[in-house]
């Protein structure tokens, strides 16, 4: 070979299978970046992602309402970081396996729809080489697009709601330091399932050699496992859902941080990750490229199979969600809310410009139960606390008591909502006569299933 | 320094289901050689191609390419191997110098000017801007050769090539062709219609029904082909029938539409000749099936080509069918 690297004639590539080369993963690499970069759906995607947050913000600063059946969502007048949070929450339960499918889903299937699969694996690269390679351009979309949505819904909610106090899921208010890492952390903590959606995506990709299966099938995995999420009283199932990683970072805004449910998330990622794309290599490298099949007539037999394959997974699934131990309880659900309604009190009192000492405690008395046969797992609660009140007199206490109507889910997380004629409107008037959040309109909360 | 065949394959054979496609083929092509493969629709051309590429994973055999054996299908790298099976494919939404590009990148990049350099060199220079999908099927077969051209390859694998090519379009790339089997580079180009490959190739392999039915230089097709037939226009086309009678090797006769058609086994010369000296003056002597066609027809068919054979066939051949 000559000093330039190129061959003479008769001369045989030196080193047999073992020889250098000039293509590789990162050529590869380069070359999906460009491709994925020159997209117009990559393209809007990352528009979407830095306005987003921007028109959301916007849109709040401009009505008084709060979307508060979400997550932190009755904070996102006060804080910029509950603004993010409910970026990263709604993200978390819809955006983001649709952004793994629109990313992903295509990746492998364009190939075959532009019949470009000959023409790629005639080049310098291996089919290995094309795998990793295509798979780092879209996991580097992926997580890019992750990163970009927490920065602007950051920069979002500091610059157009300001930098207030979090009020997290114990009903405690956090410094403005301790949120921005607790908020960066959580977005980090998604992206593990998120590159699991964008596994799933690549596996339907390769699969089916469909693009629209590629990008619609990880959000309609996502919708079967978020429904899955809401049946069943067991732990492991849910545990096991891709779905449930990306809400994770939920014991993290807890007094009480507990790690199990997290650990478990980022492992549960792994599998899938490794799963779906061992599956979609087995595929890949077996492969023969033998031409455009037969075109057959599209008839109802295959699609009948996978409908009818399909339910019955969801069936299974559905009966499994039932199985391990049931981690919502009420005693659990006692020892969550109690302190949480008893911060939030102590804020609401704050906030009216009452004196509270620090450290009080409120006198109650919790009973929690659930409204179904069963005394555990997720679904419908009812939790009274009764809140004694020292008075002079003959009674020493008067007793009001407070119902609130609790929406569990089974990662320990729940919603408690109270009628005003008990806690009042969702907002009302401060010391300074300025309107506020009610902290006790909406009570969020999480403990600790496992 | 060891001399290698730029392709050696070895027993390759290639089943789909219940039909073998490629039913035990050895292949060799030399540097600087241009080999036509050639064969009949279904004959197992592409699907050889497809294994040469190490697209297709063959059931049985063996393949070098430049020396290096081809492995399991995951880690097939073709280092100075380029080319393109049936028509070559773009991203339609994407020029053709950024497609160029990509295809580049995935050799570990080009040199600056480079793709410009191939567009020029296939006549799309000023095309390279335009978005495949709005090219023709011969632009894009032009785009085609300018991929498999990037990596200045030491062995070229064509299949049809000229397909879609205008006339002065498939002349240019057999030019091309020459040129680089000139600097070295090996070539082996498929096609159905030897009418193609016949002023390019050096050497052909013909298949049939996915087995080597012959093999050898350009020259010995030539020797071995039963015949040659012509489309006859003369001063006096009675007298050319009459004297036609009198050359053992040569078969005049009058086609549907009056013109004479010339079928001959070996060469024409004498017979033309004795034209000229019975005072026929030829007025046309169009060659219409080449020696090399009626070999290719014998060999690809179960017909004995025989003059009534060559005569229908160059009837075919002027109904272009």
């Amino acid at each position: 070979m000559s000093a330039t690297g190129v061959l003479r004639p008769g001369e045989a590539i030196p080193g047999g299978r073992a020889a250098r080369r000039s293509g590789g993963v990162w050529s590869v690499y380069r070359a999906e970046r460009r491709k994925l970069s020159t997209q117009l759906a990559t393209r809007l995607l990352a528009v979407i992602s830095v306005l987003g947050p921007f028109a959301f913000a916007g849109v709040l600063k401009i009505q008084t309402g709060s979307p508060a059946d979400t997550l932190f969502g009755v904070w996102v007048h006060s804080s910029g970081f509950a603004l993010s949070l409910v970026v990263l929450a709604f993200c978390g339960a819809w955006g983001f396996p649709v952004l793994a499918g629109v990313l992903a889903g295509d990746i492998f299937a364009s190939e075959d729809r532009y019949g470009t699969w000959k023409m790629v694996l005639t080049r310098s690269s291996t089919r290995r080489d094309l795998f990793a390679g295509k798979l780092l351009a879209a996991a580097t979309f992926a997580v890019g697009l992750l990163v970009l949505l927490a920065i602007s819904s950051l920069a979002a909610g500091l610059l157009l709601i300001g930098d207030g106090s979090l009020v997290d899921l114990s009903g405690r208010t956090l410094s403005a330091g301790h949120s921005l890492v607790l908020v960066v952390v959580a977005w980090l903590l998604n992206v593990p399932p998120m590159l699991a959606f964008t596994s799933l995506a690549v596996l339907f990709s390769v699969a089916t050699r469909n693009g629209i299966v590629g990008v619609i099938g990880p959000a309609l995995v996502d919708l079967v496992m978020q429904l899955l999420l809401l049946v069943g009283t067991g732990v492991w199932m849910h545990m096991l859902l891709a779905a449930s990683a990306f809400q994770g970072w939920y014991p993290l805004f807890t007094a009480h941080p507990y790690y199990g449910p997290l650990v478990i998330a980022c492992i549960v990622s792994v599998i899938w990750i490794v799963a779906c794309l061992g599956t979609s290599w087995l595929m890949l490298r077996r492969r023969d490229f033998a031409g455009a099949p037969v075109a057959r007539r599209a008839g109802w037999v295959m699609p009948v199979r996978v409908a009818v394959g399909a339910a019955a997974v969801i069936a299974f699934l559905a009966i499994a969600a039932n199985w391990g131990p049931a981690g919502d309880t009420a005693a659990k659900l006692k020892a969550s809310i109690q302190p949480t309604f008893n911060n939030l009190t102590l804020l609401q009192q704050r906030e009216l410009g009452r004196t509270v000492a620090p450290g009080a405690k409120l006198n109650v008395l919790t009973n929690c139960s659930r409204r179904a046969s069963t005394p555990t797992g997720p679904g419908d609660w009812i939790c009274t606390l009764d809140v004694f009140i020292p008075q002079p007199g003959a009674e020493p206490f008067q007793s009001t008591p407070v119902s609130y109507d609790v929406s569990l889910q089974a990662d320990g997380c729940y919603k408690a909502t109270s009628p005003p004629s008990f806690v009042g409107q969702q907002t009302m008037k401060d010391g300074n006569g300025k309107q506020v959040v009610n902290p006790l309109f909406v009570i969020y909360g999480c403990f600790n299933p496992l | 320094m060891t001399t290698v065949a730029a392709v050696r394959a070895t027993g390759l054979v290639k089943r789909f289901e219940t039909t073998v496609a490629v039913d035990g083929v050895d292949l060799v092509v030399e540097d600087g050689e241009v080999r036509g493969l050639l064969g009949p629709n279904g004959a197992g051309k592409t699907t050889l191609l497809r294994l040469l590429f190490g697209l297709v994973a063959p059931d049985e055999g063996n393949v070098e390419l430049l020396g290096r054996p081809l492995g399991a299908a995951d880690t097939v790298c073709l280092e100075g191997v380029a080319g393109f099976v049936e028509e070559p494919t773009f991203y339609p939404y994407l020029s053709g110098r950024v497609n160029l590009e990509l295809f580049a990148e995935l050799d570990g990049g080009a040199p600056a000017g480079r793709v410009d350099e191939v567009l020029d060199r296939v006549g799309l220079g000023g095309r390279g801007g335009d978005r495949v999908s709005g090219y023709s099927t011969g632009m894009r077969q032009r785009l085609g050769i300018a991929a498999a051209l990037l990596r200045s390859p030491r062995l070229l694998l064509l299949d049809e090539p000229t397909s879609g090519l205008d006339p002065a379009g498939a002349r240019d790339m057999g030019g091309l062709v020459r040129r680089l089997a000139a600097d070295g580079t090996a070539v082996l180009l498929s096609s159905h219609l030897i009418g193609d490959l016949e002023n390019v190739c050096d050497s052909f392999t013909v298949l049939r029904l996915g087995k080597v039915v012959w093999n050898g230089s350009a020259q010995q097709l030539r020797d071995q082909a039963p015949g040659s037939a012509y489309r006859l226009a003369t001063s006096d086309d009675a007298r050319a029938l009459e004297l036609a009678e009198q050359q053992p090797n040569v078969h005049v006769t009058r086609s549907p539409t009056g013109e004479l058609r010339l079928a001959v086994h070996g060469r024409v010369d004498a017979y033309v000749l004795e034209l000229g000296h019975a005072g026929v003056a030829v007025r046309r002597l169009e060659l219409v099936v080449s020696p090399l066609e009626s070999m290719f027809f014998a060999l690809t068919s179960d017909v004995e080509l025989d003059s009534a054979a060559l005569t229908e066939l160059a009837e075919a051949a002027l109904a272009g069918t």
